[in-house]
């Protein structure tokens, strides 16, 4: 503070005569201000004189009573000067002084943008820090905390697509592009979601925190809420997010304190760097054709492996038709895909393809799929079974409910952390259980690595590798494992064990409560599809080195060895051709690379030894963790486009476990890559 | 502060307007091109009064196009420190409020609005209120302030103003 002290001394080399002072002290004046009134303290000249203040600040001090004489040199005053602690565009917004022309007091400038949709508004870290403050008192005397909500695929869904314009519970507007283009945009709002942010709003702040740009965010805000009382003015954008691929660094501007009392709801966790106070919220899908068309761009930076493709909240569904290819749906459900493709046929003309959009097949049977009937006034009536906002109302009353419990408990003085809080109300969700799975971790796999036990785990839930007399639960894939056997005898003891299917585990995983096991019950004989869990049902980040088979990078165009290199799509006759210059390298230089080879050796077709030359000349800098996780992309584009078409060879056969499960990381991930090429090669051809 | 100044500008017209309605053409290009637009040196051109005059049109070689220079008179809003305006409260929040004055943007600080005024975010619309609650300004109401900065950009202006003086606040009708 003392730095920034200048004392107003007299201004001319004579004594002066202070006539009057125009300010209070303790008063701010802006630059230009009349400071005081003086005359020469010599008699001769009598005129009054202002004197102006040169600098915009505070006076701190009066040292020159009026009507004093005050020698050359002499010190009427201190003034504090402004110390700029709210800026907007660069200007000071107490005393109004331009600070791109003040330079060197650049290290001073606020820097902390802390209104959500205005980001040249920017306040200093001290004030920041009061106003965060204030924020959190507030907050805990209204007894309420913060939620951020994403939008797209968390409360609604939009595409850009031409839809049929009598769909009903769709809404249509037209954002304005730069220059004369815009677009039409078609929003639903997921099932209840008025009832929700109403209920929600009761116990959090809401804010708006999405990857849309500024104007559709504003654009659908104000369909969810048309009289702003939810959101108000608190909606952050694309625009003014920091980084395009998270939207958690903008969480230190916004919330200085700290995020102790912030909650997330999303349906992406990568964007929030699986931060712990995230509700991971499955996806919401009304448009079958679209994925999230405000995706953020892939993340494949060092730090994060968990590589995910623009609509990565999809992705991981497709595997578990892999893992079954065998399994047909049930006839129902193809008739009701049939009746969406003819209504979607018959009006897209035109699909615009410009915009960011991905086109995914989200056939995964899992999904509750909206059924589409057509009444008798034209409008086309859906039913939308998705009824995952009445769960996510559950989670969220239970957060706070155990939140505020805790923050009494603590005596009302010290904040707890809702980054504490959430993974312990989750984690009361199944305890007291024993599980014990069959058929769902692969034998290679350690039960501790697997996915479902962190879900398990996460749940509270205990798990056993065999039967013991704990055990509540069995959770097995298909009837007539020696465990399901096992536990079937046990059953006619005391404690009878309860033996579901792994969606029970998923659905619990979902909801955050514990699902009635009668629900998800073993049919003899049948077979469980979902084996892997789906996306939403995520372990807690503190799980240290969790293996994510389910999440990897993917291209727009969805073909496997684009992901590897897209100068692998070439026509057969470059590709020869370059076989051709590398080969002549090879020739000429040392057998640097036989070694390499050599890893292929139990191949013995010729053709595929050659693809994989072609890999390992054109793809020197994959290194080979990616290729471990392009293996899965082999499976599921396998299954998207490989039905129709001959199959060259029959795949590599991968070693059998008796549990019968692709492995999902073992060395033959070269051969089926090898084949994968070939056969996209093939297709292409 | 407005101003009703005369101003000059080239329209560029492109060969196929040219026939019996040109200069009509010209006159309507001027209004579209102008109004609407902020200068940094006359601030925002709010009409165009009276065309004065439309000089001789000079032909771009090997365009075609033509240039018409055209010179007419405008009312203009330039904002300037130190100036009181009435503005409308567009945003309220707690590090200031935003406000409007016709085409022109201001930002008023927490720190400028009188220090009896508190921040209140729980009533909807937010709005700064002061202890006895007999003043209070909110989204939509029509205030008086002073601006102590503006930002003057190529394409607009941004201004700073301030509720710390003598009668400005909120004005009732």
């Amino acid at each position: 503070m003392a730095d920034k002290a200048m004392s107003i001394s007299v201004p001319c080399e004579k004594p002066i005569k202070l006539e009057k002072w125009k300010v209070k002290q303790g008063a701010f004046v802006s630059q230009g201000q009349i400071l005081f009134l003086y005359s020469d303290s010599s008699g001769n000249d009598s005129q009054i004189k202002k004197y102006k203040a040169i600098r915009a600040g505070t006076i701190i001090a009066i040292k020159v009573k009026e009507g004093d004489v005050a020698q050359p040199g002499g010190c009427l005053a201190d003034l504090e000067e402004c110390r700029h602690p709210t800026v907007m565009k660069d200007m000071c917004a107490e005393c109004g002084a331009d600070l791109r022309a003040e330079e060197r007091k650049k290290q001073d400038v606020a820097i902390v943008p802390m209104v959500h949709s205005v980001p040249e508004l920017k306040v200093s870290e001290e004030l920041a820090l009061k106003l965060g403050r204030e924020d959190a008192d507030r907050l805990l005397k209204d007894r309420k905390l913060v939620l951020l909500v994403d939008l797209d695929q968390t409360l609604v869904h939009t595409t850009n697509d031409d839809i049929p314009p009598n769909l009903k519970g769709v809404l249509h507007f037209f954002l304005r592009g730069p220059g004369s283009n815009g677009r039409w945009c078609h929003t639903r709002l997921r099932p209840r979601t008025q009832e929700f942010l109403e209920s929600a709003s009761k116990n959090y702040e809401l804010h708006v925190c999405t990857f849309g740009a500024r104007q559709y965010a504003h654009a659908v805000t104000e369909l969810l809420d048309p009289k702003k009382k939810y959101f108000s003015h608190r909606i952050l954008s694309r625009d003014e997010c920091f980084d395009a691929r998270t939207k958690s660094a903008n969480l230190k501007a916004l919330f200085p304190c700290g995020d102790n009392m912030v909650c997330i709801i999303d349906d992406r966790e990568d964007v929030w760097k699986h931060a712990a106070n995230l509700i991971h919220v499955r996806p919401y899908s009304f448009f079958q054709t679209t994925g999230d068309i405000n995706a953020p761009p892939p993340l494949n930076d060092e730090k994060s492996k968990m590589i995910s493709g623009k609509n990565g909240s999809l992705l991981p569904q497709l595997p578990t038709l892999e893992a079954e290819p065998e399994k047909l749906e049930t006839i129902e459900n193809d008739i009701k895909k049939e009746s969406v493709e003819n209504n979607e046929n018959t009006n897209n003309v035109a699909k615009n393809k410009n915009n960011d959009k991905v086109d995914v097949l989200n056939e995964n049977p899992n999904e509750p799929e909206p059924k589409w009937l057509e009444t008798s006034d034209g409008q086309i009536e859906i039913e939308d079974p998705d009824d995952y906002l009445i769960y996510l109302e559950d989670i969220l009353l239970r957060i706070h409910r155990h939140f505020y419990d805790t923050y009494e408990k603590m005596g009302n003085k010290q904040i707890p952390d809702l980054k504490f809080i959430i993974p312990e109300v989750k984690s009361k969700v199944l305890a007291n259980t024993s599980l014990v799975f069959s058929g769902l971790v692969p034998t290679h796999q350690k039960l501790e690595t697997s996915r479902a036990y962190l879900v398990a785990r996460s749940l509270g839930a205990e798990v056993t590798q065999d039967l013991t007399e704990k055990t509540t639960h069995l959770v097995a894939v298909r009837s007539g494992t020696a465990k399901v056997n096992a536990s079937r005898r046990m059953g006619e003891g005391k404690a009878k064990v309860h033996v579901v299917t792994p969606e029970w585990l998923w659905a619990c995983a979902e909801r955050w409560e514990r699902v009635d096991e009668r629900l998800y019950p073993l049919q003899r004989g049948g077979q469980s599809s979902a084996r892997r869990p789906p996306a939403h049902c995520t372990s807690p980040p503190p799980a240290p080195p969790v293996p994510t088979p389910a999440l990897r990078k993917r291209t727009p165009s969805g073909r496997f060895m684009d992901t590897l290199n897209p100068l692998l799509s070439f026509s057969s006759d470059d590709i020869a051709d370059m076989d051709r210059e590398v080969e002549d390298i090879f020739n000429e230089s040392d057998e640097s690379s036989s070694d390499e080879e050599d890893k292929m050796g139990d191949d013995d077709d010729d053709e595929e030894n050659l693809s994989e030359n072609r890999l390992l000349a054109l793809e020197n800098t994959t290194n080979s963790q990616e290729r471990l996780q392009d293996k899965d992309e082999d499976n599921s584009s396998d299954s998207e486009t490989g039905t129709d078409r001959p199959k060259k060879r029959p795949r590599p056969s991968t070693p059998p476990s008796d549990d019968d499960i692709p492995p999902d990381d073992d060395d033959s991930s070269w051969n089926l890559m090898g084949a994968a090429l070939e056969r996209e090669f093939l297709a292409q051809d | 502060m407005f101003y009703h100044i005369s101003l000059e500008h080239e329209i560029l017209l492109h060969p196929r307007y040219f026939g019996p309605q040109l200069l009509d053409t010209v006159k309507q290009k001027l209004f579209t091109e102008v109004e609407g637009t902020c200068t940094g040196k006359y601030g925002f051109v709010i009409a165009v009064t009276r065309i004065e005059s439309i000089g001789a049109g000079l032909i771009q070689p090997g365009q075609g196009f033509v240039v018409y220079p055209v010179k007419y008179t405008a009312v203009v809003f330039r904002p300037f420190k130190g100036e009181v305006l009435d503005a409308i409260v567009t945003q309220v929040n707690k590090v200031g409020m935003f406000a409007q004055i016709g085409p022109l943007s201001c930002f008023i600080s927490h720190h400028s609005i009188p220090a009896d005024m508190e921040f209140c975010p729980n009533v909807n619309p937010p709005c700064y209120k002061s202890k006895q609650e007999d003043n209070v300004i909110q989204e939509e109401d029509v205030i008086r302030l002073k601006i102590v900065g503006t930002r003057v950009d190529a394409t607009g202006i941004f201004a700073i103003g301030t509720l710390m003086d003598d009668y400005l606040g909120l004005v009732t009708q």
